[in-house]
């Protein structure tokens, strides 16, 4: 994996989420409380000098790990964050594709409903999926939050807010050139605070953070972050590899991404 | 690690997706996982695997064996980092083919040597578009070498026929190497093909990290800033970036259109003040006043002489579609409508001939003159890229680029 030139990164997601800002009345972001929302949160901060100047959404399925929750009381307090939980309610018997595709997505729509939002920030990165390679940094949804993937917007250069007559909301991509080594990079760089679950406890830990029901952990000793970027540049595994709705079957990613996850 | 960002060029099915695929399997840049996945899924599909399902990621994509939208994938080779942005070659597929090219620092064209393929009329469009995008480096790959049992004269033949293409469209003080390779059986892609004996010069990925030296120049100039918008309620405070030059607390700059002076009392870069800011940063600037208008699409500069202001601009215009509906542009960061617009002459993209014309046929470009509703800060794309080029609209809808002549 490669370890990009971190201060450029830096400068252009401050663009990216200043031009959000300043292109939408309504501007939310969602934060799930792991290493990439809430690296987006610390840009956010360097762009409006401190403060977050928008609302962060917490999709709230109720089954997030115990260290997630304190990290997110803690970090709002922190950072003064104005904070919306938006609860999504959990059937037992649902899992992966029906799980996320339908509690999470149900519960989005609703709060962005709810609020008006007429944009949405999402800290996606290209070398996460093959589907998310695909995307745009302002990326338009419909009203029934269906991404038209054959047909996407131009994107020409620096230019973004490339005309769109979508019903819907943007979806903003700050994130998008970023490597996942280059987010520990920065993690590390300017002391961001990360949830604990990332670092090794007894020879396992979680590199991509999902909820209780869905999210396994791998096999590493890297209990410090110069660790885990030691482990990262030499990996051959996936970043997602222990996040179930990516594997399921082929596909499951772009399903739920057409159908308005993130 | 900088990043070298190199656009594939080329026809549909001259081998870009799979080429990529190669490169990422051949260099290790790819996970076995991934591998794996693709190949499952062209069994699934009962197809061979093909390496360019690694990049083709929808389901319509492998499907129909093409690529629909641009995606990007990394590469480290001999210290250096590629980003290879794939993109769609398909005409009808134009938008999102300049989507991905836009981001380039210079291109890998792929012409196949197949004799019912070669060079195509939207191989020489998509030269035209490297042109147009300020493409400065282009490394030309023979592909498909493998159907004409590595025949030399073939290489030749299409080395000699996109020398006379750049010379017509006048593509001049261009850096241009030919590569031969099968992107499909990996040949002289990392290492030296046993295939092609006669050939004595360097791998593809060798022959990109020669070019990648001196692919990213920088020439700075004069302070020009962009503005975005106002950081705050009171209108003095406004952000933006730097595209060249640099700038002090302290500094007295202009701002164009209009040409109001103001000064620079506090300078803010990362979020943190600082004494000064240089090309790339993304800036805050505290001024001595007020500004009236809206602030976005305001140009920053030190020395008028720095870009112009005007109404009225010349360019290359090169259409995705047909002609009609209400002209307008997008211009740091500002949609503008133009009030008039007239084609003075209409450019043949696939012959590189011009001709008087008043119209430009879709896939084709021309040379304009427009009229804008209000006055804007600009340059020619020549000096200043950044604020020389514009997207094109026609009825609200993405119609074109252009690029500023005069």
């Amino acid at each position: 994996m490669i370890k990009q030139d971190i201060k450029s990164l830096e400068e252009r997601s401050i663009y990216i989420i200043r031009e959000a800002k300043t292109n939408f009345k309504n501007v939310a972001a969602l934060w799930s409380m792991g290493k990439d929302s809430t690296t987006m949160l610390a840009l956010a901060r360097k762009a409006f000098h401190g403060k977050v100047p928008f609302p962060v959404i917490h999709i709230d399925n109720g089954i997030d790990f115990p260290e997630t929750y304190e990290f997110r009381e803690s970090l709002t307090k922190k950072w003064k964050l104005d904070l919306i939980v938006a609860k999504s309610e959990i059937k037992p018997e649902m899992s992966g594709f029906a799980c996320c595709g339908a509690n999470k997505t149900v519960a989005l729509k609703k709060v962005l409903k709810d609020y008006g939002f007429d944009a949405l920030i999402v800290s996606i990165r290209r070398d996460e999926h093959g589907i998310r390679a695909k995307e745009r940094v302002f990326s338009p949804r419909n009203k029934n939050f269906k991404w038209n993937y054959k047909n996407q917007v131009a994107e020409l250069w620096d230019d973004y807010s490339s005309n769109d007559d979508s019903d819907g909301h943007i979806r903003v991509h700050p994130l998008l050139d970023w490597n996942e080594v280059d987010i520990w990079e920065y993690v590390r760089r300017n002391k961001v605070p990360t949830n604990p679950l990332y670092f090794s406890r007894n020879g396992y830990r979680y590199r991509s953070l999902g909820c209780l029901h869905c999210t396994t952990p791998i096999k590493s000793n890297a209990e410090k972050i110069e660790e885990i970027i030691k482990e990262l540049e030499t990996t051959d595994k996936e970043e997602r590899a222990g996040r179930d709705q990516d594997k399921e079957k082929a596909y499951v990613m772009e399903k739920l991404r057409s159908l308005g996850y993130m | 690690m900088i990043v070298n960002r190199i656009t594939l060029l080329g026809n549909k099915d001259h081998g870009k997706s799979t080429l990529i695929g190669s490169l990422l399997m051949e260099t290790g840049s790819v996970s076995e996982q991934r591998i794996r996945e693709a190949k499952k899924t062209s069994r699934k599909l009962g197809r061979q695997f093909e390496p360019g399902y690694i990049l083709d990621s929808f389901e319509e994509e492998r499907i129909n064996e093409m690529t629909i939208d641009t995606t990007r994938a990394q590469v480290k080779y001999r210290n250096t980092g590629f980003e290879f942005i794939d993109v769609p070659g398909h005409e009808e597929l134009m938008k999102n083919m300049l989507s991905g090219a836009s981001y380039a620092d210079f291109a890998l064209l792929l012409i196949s040597a197949k004799p019912e393929e070669g060079i195509t009329s939207q191989t020489k469009r998509h030269i035209f578009v490297a042109k147009m995008l300020g493409i400065k480096k282009l490394v030309v790959a023979v592909n498909k070498l493998d159907a004409v049992n590595y025949n030399m004269e073939r290489f030749e033949e299409i080395r000699k026929d996109v020398g006379s293409y750049l010379d017509k469209i006048g593509f001049k003080n261009i850096n241009i190497n030919f590569v031969p390779i099968s992107a499909y059986n990996a040949e002289n892609l990392v290492r030296h093909s046993d295939k092609i004996r006669w050939y004595k010069g360097k791998s593809l990925m060798d022959m990109l990290a020669e070019v990648s030296k001196s692919a990213k120049k920088d020439i700075d100039g004069e302070l020009i800033i962009q503005i975005q918008g106002f950081f705050d309620e009171g209108r003095k405070s406004v952000f933006g970036k730097i595209i060249s030059g640099s700038m002090k607390k302290g500094d007295r700059i202009i701002l164009l259109p209009a040409g109001k002076a103001v000064k620079v009392l506090r300078l803010f870069t990362s979020g943190r003040e600082t004494g000064s800011a240089r090309r790339g940063n993304a800036v805050t600037l505290e001024l001595d006043k007020k500004i009236g208008i809206d602030a976005r699409g305001l140009v920053g500069v030190k020395k008028k002489s720095a870009c112009r202001s005007g109404s009225s601009i010349r360019a290359i215009l090169l259409m995705t579609k047909k002609m009609g509906g209400r002209p307008s542009i997008k211009m740091n960061g500002l949609e503008i409508e133009c009030r008039k617009m007239n084609v003075e002459r209409s450019i043949d993209v696939a012959t590189g001939e011009s001709v008087v014309s008043g119209s430009i046929k879709p896939l084709n470009a021309g040379m304009v003159e427009l009229k804008l509703s209000r006055e804007i800060a600009m340059d020619t794309f020549e000096r200043t890229p950044e604020i020389g080029r514009f997207v094109f609209y026609t009825g609200r809808k993405f119609s074109g680029i252009g690029i500023i002549t005069e």
